[in-house]
């Protein structure tokens, strides 16, 4: 029951940032595709930037634990593909699609629709996908340090400079 | 213009280093991280239950993925409410079926713009489900 709570909570605080931030914008979400307008792009790496440093130090302090994915090459080059023609033709992704309703874009609606007959496509396609896509070029649960084999804190200040670099460019550039 | 939205809207670095922060919180708070894709697979399940209860038994992917409210699905549902409060407390909010940049490229049609809406979220949800995102 108290996770109910804090899952109510916690989308509040995050939808009202991403109202803020601008980003449920179809607008905005088709200019990052298009490269015009990187305002998703800032948002996202910024969370990522100030997410990325405080899991880890969490992490390190023993007081989180790291949720790492499969690397399935097949599921997730397959996957990210489709993501992004059907990104592309929504302009909204899952969750910005939800928070698009909530700001007045109702156009949302058609894509939260959408999206609920992705899923009932998906778990039919299923036993199909696990035979094929889903069982191709499994690499396991990888990170980027664990394939360099070096601390995470060496591969986060790279991280954070690159990040930081491109925010210049696109301040630079007006995008 | 520009000075109406620098009032109404915030930097996104900022509002993003504040959804940053907030996802940190939960982890700490609630062991929580964020995702949404999940819950529409759930919702289908539970919808298809009305239906047919032993089918979704059936399904593999249903006993994988059990349908039913989690944290996750009531983290979406608080993402459409927090949108809405930040719109209205920011006279943003605005009721429109058709964007701006869709209207300049392909007109007003509301139902052209549901339609490929409709199918591009489905193509969406379809790849965010194999890479499991």
């Amino acid at each position: 029951m108290s996770q109910l709570v804090y899952g109510i909570v916690t989308g509040i605080l995050f939808g009202f940032f991403l109202q803020r931030g601008q980003v449920l914008r179809y607008d905005k979400q088709i200019g990052a595709l298009r490269l015009l307008d990187m305002t998703i792009v800032k948002f996202m790496l910024s969370a990522i930037l100030v997410g990325t440093v405080g899991i880890y130090l969490l992490h390190d302090l023993g007081l989180a634990k790291l949720s790492v994915k499969s690397t399935i090459l097949g599921a997730t080059i397959g996957g990210g593909l489709l993501f992004g023609i059907g990104w592309g033709l929504l302009g909204y992704c899952p969750g910005t699609a939800i928070g698009a309703i909530g700001e007045g874009r109702w156009d949302g609606v058609w894509g939260v629709l959408g999206m609920l007959a992705g899923g009932a496509l998906y778990a039919e396609a299923y036993p199909l996908m696990q035979q094929t896509l889903l069982s191709w070029g499994n690499l396991g649960k990888i990170t980027l340090p664990g394939v360099l084999h070096v601390n995470h804190w060496v591969v986060i200040p790279v991280f954070i400079i690159a990040s930081v670099g491109l925010f210049i460019f696109c301040e630079k550039k007006n995008l | 213009m520009g000075e109406l939205r620098d009032r109404n809207y915030w930097s996104p670095y900022f509002a993003g280093a504040c959804a940053g922060l907030v996802l940190v919180l939960s982890v700490l708070i609630s062991g929580n991280y964020f995702g949404a894709s999940t819950s529409f697979v759930r919702s289908v399940g539970l919808i298809e239950q009305i239906f047919s209860a032993e089918r979704v038994a059936q399904i593999d992917y249903f006993v994988k993925t059990t349908p039913k409210i989690d944290w996750q699905w009531m983290f979406v549902a608080g993402v459409l409410l927090g949108s809405f409060v930040a719109a209205k407390t920011s006279g943003t909010y605005k009721t429109q079926a058709v964007p701006d940049m869709w209207r300049d490229k392909f007109g007003s049609n509301v139902v052209f713009r549901g339609t490929i809406a409709f199918l591009g979220g489905t193509v969406a949800m379809f790849g965010a489900r194999l890479a499991d995102g």
